[in-house]
């Protein structure tokens, strides 16, 4: 008899009507078991499984690849192209540009407001004509028909810890779910092997500025603890506690669980408790992720054509270019969502000596990673998202040259793209005024984007609410927000 | 939502209000921010009385003519309700009991939560074979069998121990303890065995963690650096109180205002750190008002949510959509905690930027902390009183005083410099550099009156004095220099008396402030080729004068420096001894700086000496004793100022009266008691009242800190009881009404979580939200049995606890019978004993614990056992003082999961994985899930893996090495508190020879195995059968039955 034949039969009323006593009783479930075994369930009739609510439509996605690059990408230097500003050189923003606006106390006490142009080169690229920063990304120049860019971002949020938790969770307060735990939560499991929802956090080569990045991040917040997201470390063990203690081997392993299985089957035969077998399974589903990850991370095993596309930092565990290749292994065995955080884009100071390393670090990389997802066939049921926390504003903050200048947090305007599963490409949506620093038309706020995304994975914002403290929570807030149909394929 | 009840009349709070608030109350609730067509129904008028525009919804047993009913009916999607863009439904059962309530009459309630409990009576039970032991049991039983469900029998006494135990120490028994329990005769044995593990200090640890999730204490500042934060003074004072019953109202009052009690301790100081634990931040950038409203607001959530039960977060932007509680009554109560002296920022360091108190942790240190006070200032008194019973002796002295009467000065040979700076008014001093000269200062000078010998400069970065060219020595040459010198803070980094070339790599000499610290370099060139020399053990006095000399010997040694002050030798660290060039330098002498800067600025420095010879400890002496005399009572008595009149009175003081000089002696002896004191003892955040305003806030409006609305005195949520006659209108007035005899909520919320401790769930499910929206109890005269004891009995927590695990409730086998699983799925009736899996923390001490590796050590700083490399280094910032994980090794490896550091931002990895929180705010119910990732801490983890040979180590070495079964039985012993039935053992036995010989044929394998932890294994045990017996013990940890309590 299978272990999932095995399980249904010992399931009982109690644990689904346990999970099922909110609607998402089946998704909850799945991330447990994988649909497939919960597809059985349901087939075998089990009492209290009910059909998903989700997705509420035909999802345009499956899977999600989200590349957070933390501390706050400046637009104006990547994406938002300002050839007007090279002749407001170390001239003051306009006050009515600024028109009241907050500003962080790094700069609030600053007498000027110098202009600072950006100093890399812009062309033109893709049959869209989309102008874009191709000096310091000549790879992603190549793909700009497959991204759908939103130059209208903006968020509420001027530092880095809440607006951070602002764009993860929709909400600057802590301890709401993340965006991760919610599709977890909402989709579940397509693998019984490994998590959900799993993080990886990259090291940039440049570490100036770092911003704290910790597992807040990627908790699920009042939503049941196993849709947090499983960070998968790039020395020592990828999951904690993964591999076995030394002189254990796996086929050792599964001789004593054996044992332990047949213990804790008595002692449910004796107590009756359905947690018992609960239990059983858990350490059923351990087993199995030990010798799944391992195998996952073992990347010796690709092929040379594969470092050709990312570059060959894909073989330092760690960098980003090794975590694009992770990602695209992991969504590869059906990992729902994947996080990819990459520091140091707080460029408060030396925007220009460090911009560099940036896009050197991720440019190649991200170019690889979708034309790898394109060859595999799964470009179309993934999406890929790119993007920080906020923008950055025009005008300097400390000593402005030619070459070199920082920039100060700016919520008002910032860029992010999309690209994949659900996203249309070549779009580029939304305008700021010449200043990149007000959007003059088509804003997106980071709830519509949450929305847009969510839409795009089948599931109407609306109606994904959980019941916490007395309140439907959503992660698209209080606020009315709307999803941007024109983003969507 | 509540499952429809069968029979019997309908209850209103029961039956009729959670589909009210579910299905209506957003829109027709307490807020009236979202409230539509001026409606509500979580009033009474609301529901029963018309208005000019419509008549009653709810008209009183007619259903059929209740405006209610007929739009639940309604087909016309603009009239039904709720309405479909609601994405709220009303199930057909819902709809059926609202109309057999209306139709029954509408019976109304209060929320249940807002009405004062009453001691139920007893209620009639049929007969039972359960004793009824207290009155949990009749209430217990009255619910029970009103659902149609009998009790199970009692445990066994094995259960029963380990049960026990568990649920009042966190940690498995003792199997000596358990057999002693099962085979006690006496009538008494339970309650002696109840007693004897709440008498043990493990009973405080456990209870005490719960808290501290309530109390979300942890070890870090939380956001950004996440820095050391030192206050677990806090957390031990919390153990302690546990340990010690103290009364619980006591507890509470000592938390919220500790600082406000008449003269406070210590200890009630310690305890108001439960205001102090919320996350702080120091990052550059924010903006200090939006901190201050943000920990307020976190301190209104927790105090709402730990002691009342209410979700008051709701109202931080607007009124609360279910709850009677205002956003004016959230800002009314953060304004009791607005008038606190606390920063915006943490500083990012351990002791925060301000309101922190020294906790001294030995009988003596805090007696000796508590004595210097008073004993200081006895003596600054009696120091007082020497002055003026001196100054008649001294007038005598000095009107006849010359010279000759001061003492002899040192042999001048040698002076090649020497400035008294007494001008008192001018920009040029004088100075005798082998013959009588003047030197101008290098911007305009300041004189104070209160100078060593007579009105003193104050030097700045702008005002200081160069001598010329004095000074020029080399290195092999002995030379000595100093001054009385009056530092303006402790910390600064400045040249007082220097010869020295920043230009040039610091070459020369000087006297340096370094800090708390004087300083002497001599140097090539900073840092290789240079002496250092520092006084120890912050010698250096702000604001005071004190006479520092420089003797050196020539000998290019760090050892021929000498440091003295006020006359006598200073003990010094050599920080630099690797002097081998030259040190002349072109550079002039100066006073008050180097060459170029790092300026003594606000010091006062007088009678600079330089010496090109070595002087002797005397020469020194006598210079600080008699020198400054000797200038003043070089001039006309009649011609001094009163300034050098009273400086010479200074020095008489210091330098000849021996009554004054011995009062000075202990000043100084008592100064240094309290600093060696401070120095070793643990600083603790602790909340202060601003003393000078009173508490008031502002309402922000939507919760942005920079829109304020109204100004607001503190006060209490208006919709519960007032605050008591008298009662102050500060934290301690609010510390008075939680626990004030009318409060409905502090006594069931409180009880209601330790029933969640020891029974898994609380009897209301929803232990933070005892609101409209949260669960009703399950069974509310139990509740409010144990609510109205736990007030009556002085707040005894140890008698409720004792009452709970005393009860047959309690006692009940954990044995689930089929119909058991349909009537009571969760046991919320509690038709049998308590089972559920263990928090993260009892995991791992009851592990350690049944190793026996588990350490009795109580208190102290946060213990740091086994954890994966990288945990703290991949969160953290590269300037933070938390990023690098420095494992403890020792005992502190084996400590109570009560004392590991928490890092918010990386909590301890395994316990994290068993649902402990991160501390970031208050956690008043953890989830218990289990996941996979779970198994593989207790499969793998470092800490279980070591505790597993250990057992087995400890079960070979009592059993031998052949009894198996014996050796099984000492393991479950201590793991369960029982044997294994022969069928268990059977299955041990087969893995165990499985095992076994896998690790003979790979002995390699066996002695890797034994190699994790720090202890070693026994070298004398053959290797392939310890590891096999490893490889048991960890499977028996496995066990469910091991991993539920």
């Amino acid at each position: 008899m299978s272990l999932q034949d095995d399980f249904i039969r010992y399931e009982t009323r109690r644990q689904f009507f346990s999970r099922g006593k909110n609607v998402l009783g089946w998704s909850a479930l799945a991330s447990l078991l994988g649909e497939s075994m919960t597809d059985k369930l349901l087939a075998a009739g089990a009492p209290g499984v009910q059909k998903p609510l989700f997705p509420h439509f035909a999802p345009k996605a499956k899977q999600v690849i989200y590349l957070h690059m933390v501390g706050g990408p400046s637009q104006m230097d990547l994406w938002d192209h300002k050839p007007v500003m090279n002749d407001w050189y170390d001239k003051d923003l306009p006050e009515s540009v600024r028109s009241g606006q907050r500003l962080t106390t790094m700069t609030s006490g600053q007498t000027r407001f110098p202009i600072a142009p950006s100093k890399f080169k812009f062309s033109q690229v893709g049959s869209n004509g989309l102008w874009m920063n191709s000096e310091l990304m000549p790879y992603q120049s190549k793909i700009v028909d497959d991204m759908c860019l939103i130059r209208s971002m903006h968020t509420e949020a001027i530092n880095h810890e809440p607006a951070i938790a602002a764009m993860q969770t929709g909400s600057q307060v802590g301890g709401r779910p993340c965006i991760g735990s919610w599709l977890s939560y909402g989709l579940g499991a397509l693998n019984s092997d490994l998590p959900a929802f799993v993080v990886l956090v990259a090291e940039p080569t440049n570490r100036e500025q770092m911003q704290a990045i910790s597992s807040r991040l990627w908790s699920a917040g009042f939503l049941p603890g196993e849709h947090s997201g499983v960070s998968f470390r790039s020395s020592g063990d990828p999951i904690l506690f993964i591999n076995n203690p030394p002189g254990v081997s796996g086929d050792l392993r599964r001789r004593q669980l054996n044992g332990l299985k047949a213990l804790n089957e008595m002692n449910y035969k004796l107590v009756g408790d359905t947690e018992t077998h609960t239990r059983i399974q858990q350490f059923e589903m351990a087993f199995r992720m030990q010798s799944s990850v391992p195998e996952l991370t073992q990347i010796s095993a690709e092929p040379d054509s594969t470092y050709a596309l990312y570059g060959e930092e894909a073989k330092k565990p760690g960098s980003f270019a090794y975590s694009a290749l992770l990602a695209r292994r992991l969504v590869e065995r059906g990992v729902r969502f994947v996080q990819i955080y990459h520091n140091n884009w707080d460029h408060h100071g030396n925007c220009g000596g460090r911009m560099p390393f940036q896009c050197k670090d991720t440019d190649q990389p991200i170019h690889g990673l979708i034309t790898d997802l394109k060859n595999r066939g799964m470009f179309d049921d993934t999406l890929i998202i790119w993007g920080g926390e906020f923008g950055r504003t025009i005008y300097s903050q400390g000593g402005l040259s030619r070459d070199n200048y920082g920039r100060d947090h700016h919520p008002r305007c910032f860029s992010m793209w999309m690209a994949g599963g659900g996203a249309k490409g070549g779009t580029v949506w939304g305008e700021t005024d010449e200043f990149s620093y007000n959007i003059v038309k088509d804003p997106v706020h980071i709830h519509d984007f949450h929305a847009t995304v969510m839409e795009m994975l089948g599931i109407d914002h609306e109606r994904f609410t959980y019941k916490f403290q007395g309140l439907d929570f959503k992660l698209t807030g209080v606020e009315p927000s709307k999803v941007i149909r024109e983003l969507i394929s | 939502m509540a499952a429809a009840p069968v029979s019997g009349p309908i209850v209103f709070n029961r039956d009729i209000k959670p589909i009210l608030a579910e299905a209506c109350l957003n829109c027709h609730g307490a807020d009236p921010g979202s409230r539509k067509a001026g409606l509500r129904l979580d009033t009474e008028g609301g529901l029963f009385e018309p208005t000019d525009e419509r008549r009653a919804v709810v008209t009183k047993g007619d259903a059929a003519g209740s405006l209610l009913w007929e739009r639940i009916l309604s087909t016309d999607p603009d009239e039904v309700m709720p309405p479909p863009e609601s994405h709220k439904q009303l199930l057909p059962e819902h709809k059926e009991l609202l109309r057999r309530w209306i139709d029954e009459g509408a019976s109304w309630q209060p929320h249940w939560a807002f009405l004062a409990p009453e001691r139920p009576s007893t209620p009639e039970l049929p007969p039972l074979a359960t004793p009824i032991r207290n009155p949990i049991d009749a209430l217990w039983l009255a619910r029970l069998t009103e659902a149609g469900l009998e009790p199970n029998p009692e445990a066994d006494r094995r259960t029963l121990a380990r049960r026990l135990a568990l649920d009042l120490t966190g940690i498995v028994p003792d199997p000596a303890e358990v057999d002693a329990f099962v085979s006690d005769t006496s009538p008494d044995y339970y309650e002696k065995f109840v007693q004897k593990l709440m008498d043990s200090p493990r009973y405080g640890e456990h209870r005490g963690r719960a808290w501290l999730d309530a109390a979300r204490y942890a070890d870090t500042h939380g956001l950004h650096f996440d820095n050391y934060r030192e206050m677990w003074p806090y957390r031990d004072w919390v153990i302690n109180a546990f340990n010690n019953n103290q009364p619980f109202d006591q507890f509470i009052i000592e938390q919220v205002a500790g600082d406000l009690l008449p003269n406070p301790t210590t200890e009630q100081l310690v305890a108001t750190g439960f205001q102090r634990c919320n996350i702080t931040t120091n990052e550059g950038g924010t903006i200090e008002a939006e901190n201050l409203a943000n920990y307020a607001r976190d301190r209104v959530e927790t105090t709402s949510w730990v002691f009342l039960g209410l979700t008051a977060n709701c109202a931080v932007c607007h009124d609360h959509k279910f709850d009677p509680i205002t956003a004016k009554d959230f800002y009314s109560m953060a304004a009791f905690f607005r008038n606190t002296t606390q920063s915006g920022f943490d500083g990012n360091n351990r002791q925060g930027a301000n309101a922190n108190i020294v906790v001294p942790q030995t009988k003596e240190d805090k007696e000796r902390w508590a004595a210097l006070p008073s004993e200081l200032a006895d003596q600054q008194k009696r120091l007082a009183e020497r002055r003026e019973s001196a100054a008649p002796v001294f007038e005598q002295w000095v009107a006849a005083a010359g010279v000759d009467d001061a003492g002899p000065d040192v042999n001048p040979d040698g002076l090649v410099a020497h400035a008294l700076l007494t001008e008192g008014a001018g920009n040029e001093i004088g100075a005798v550099c082998g013959e009588r000269m003047t030197f101008k200062a290098t911007g305009e000078v300041v004189w104070k009156p209160d100078g060593r010998i007579g009105p003193a400069p104050v030097l700045t970065a702008a005002s200081t004095f160069d001598l010329g060219n004095q000074g020029d020595f080399e290195k092999d040459e002995a030379f000595s220099y100093g001054a009385w010198v009056r530092p303006a803070g402790n910390g600064a980094f400045a040249g007082i008396v220097a010869r020295m070339d920043e230009d040039n790599a610091y070459r020369g000499w000087d006297l340096f402030q370094h800090g708390g610290e004087f300083a002497v370099h001599i140097a090539n060139a900073w840092e290789d080729n240079v002496l250092k020399v520092s006084t120890k053990g912050g010698r250096l006095q702000a604001g005071a004068w004190q006479h520092v000399f420089v003797t050196y010997d020539g000998s290019g040694k760090a050892g021929g420096v000498r440091i003295f002050i006020n006359g006598k030798t200073a003990d010094v660290s050599i920080d630099k001894d690797s002097l081998t060039g030259s040190i002349r330098t072109t550079v002039p002498l100066r006073i008050g700086q180097r060459s170029k800067g790092q300026a003594f600025d606000g010091g006062s420095v007088q009678d600079v000496r330089v010496y090109s010879r070595r002087l002797t400890g005397e020469e020194v002496a006598s210079i600080h004793d008699n020198g400054p005399l000797r200038a003043m009572l070089a001039g006309e008595a009649e011609r001094r100022t009163p300034e050098q009149k009273a400086a010479l009175f200074e020095h008489y003081l210091v330098a000849r009266d021996q009554p004054y000089q011995e009062l000075q002696n202990t000043v100084a002896r008592l100064t240094s008691e309290q600093e060696a004191i401070r120095g070793r003892s643990p600083v603790t955040h602790v909340q202060q009242e601003k003393a000078d305003s009173m508490p008031t806030a502002h309402i922000l409006m939507r919760g942005n800190y920079d829109q304020l609305g109204e100004k607001l005195e503190a006060n209490v949520f208006q919709a519960l009881h007032p605050m008591p006659a008298g009662a102050p209108k500060n934290r301690l007035g609010l510390a008075q009404w939680l626990v004030a005899a009318d409060n409905p909520l502090t006594t069931r919320v409180t009880m209601n979580r330790v029933w969640q401790e020891i029974f898994g769930t609380g009897l209301v499910k929803t232990s933070e939200d005892f609101g409209v929206m949260g669960e009703n109890p399950v069974n509310q005269p139990l509740l409010d049995w144990l609510a109205i004891e736990l007030r009556e009995s002085g707040w005894n927590m140890k008698h409720m606890v004792r009452l709970i695990v005393s009860s047959s409730a309690y006692r009940q086998s954990v044995v689930i019978p089929a119909h058991k699983l349909e009537k009571d799925r969760d046991n919320r009736l509690l038709s049998r004993g308590p089972r559920f899996r263990m928090d993260a923390e009892m995991l791992r001490d009851s592990n350690l614990a049944a190793s026996g590796l588990l350490s009795p050590t109580m208190g102290g700083p946060g213990t740091r056992p086994y954890q994966p490399d990288g945990v703290w280094d991949k969160v953290g910032m590269v300037e933070g003082d938390t990023r690098i994980y420095k494992q403890d090794t020792g005992e502190n490896l084996y400590r109570r999961s009560v004392y590991n550091f928490w890092k918010r931002m990386a909590p301890p990895a395994s316990l994290e994985i068993f649902n402990a929180p991160a501390r970031e705010a208050s956690c008043l119910r953890r989830e218990r899930t289990n996941t996979p990732l779970q198994a593989l801490v207790t499969m793998n983890d470092t800490q279980y893996i070591e505790a597993a040979r250990v057992l087995a180590e400890k079960a070979l070495q009592s059993a031998g090495m052949e009894n198996t079964n014996a050796i099984i039985d000492f393991m479950a012993a201590r793991l369960l508190s029982r044997p294994l039935r022969p069928e268990e053992r059977g299955i041990v036995k087969g893995t165990f020879d499985d095992v076994l010989s896998h690790y003979r044929a790979q002995p390699d394998e066996a002695g890797s195995l034994l190699s994790v932890g720090e202890t070693k294994s026994n070298p004398a045990v053959d290797p392939s059968t310890l590891a096999a017996w490893t490889m048991i013990a960890n499977q028996l940890m496995n066990l469910d039955e091991v991993l539920n309590k």
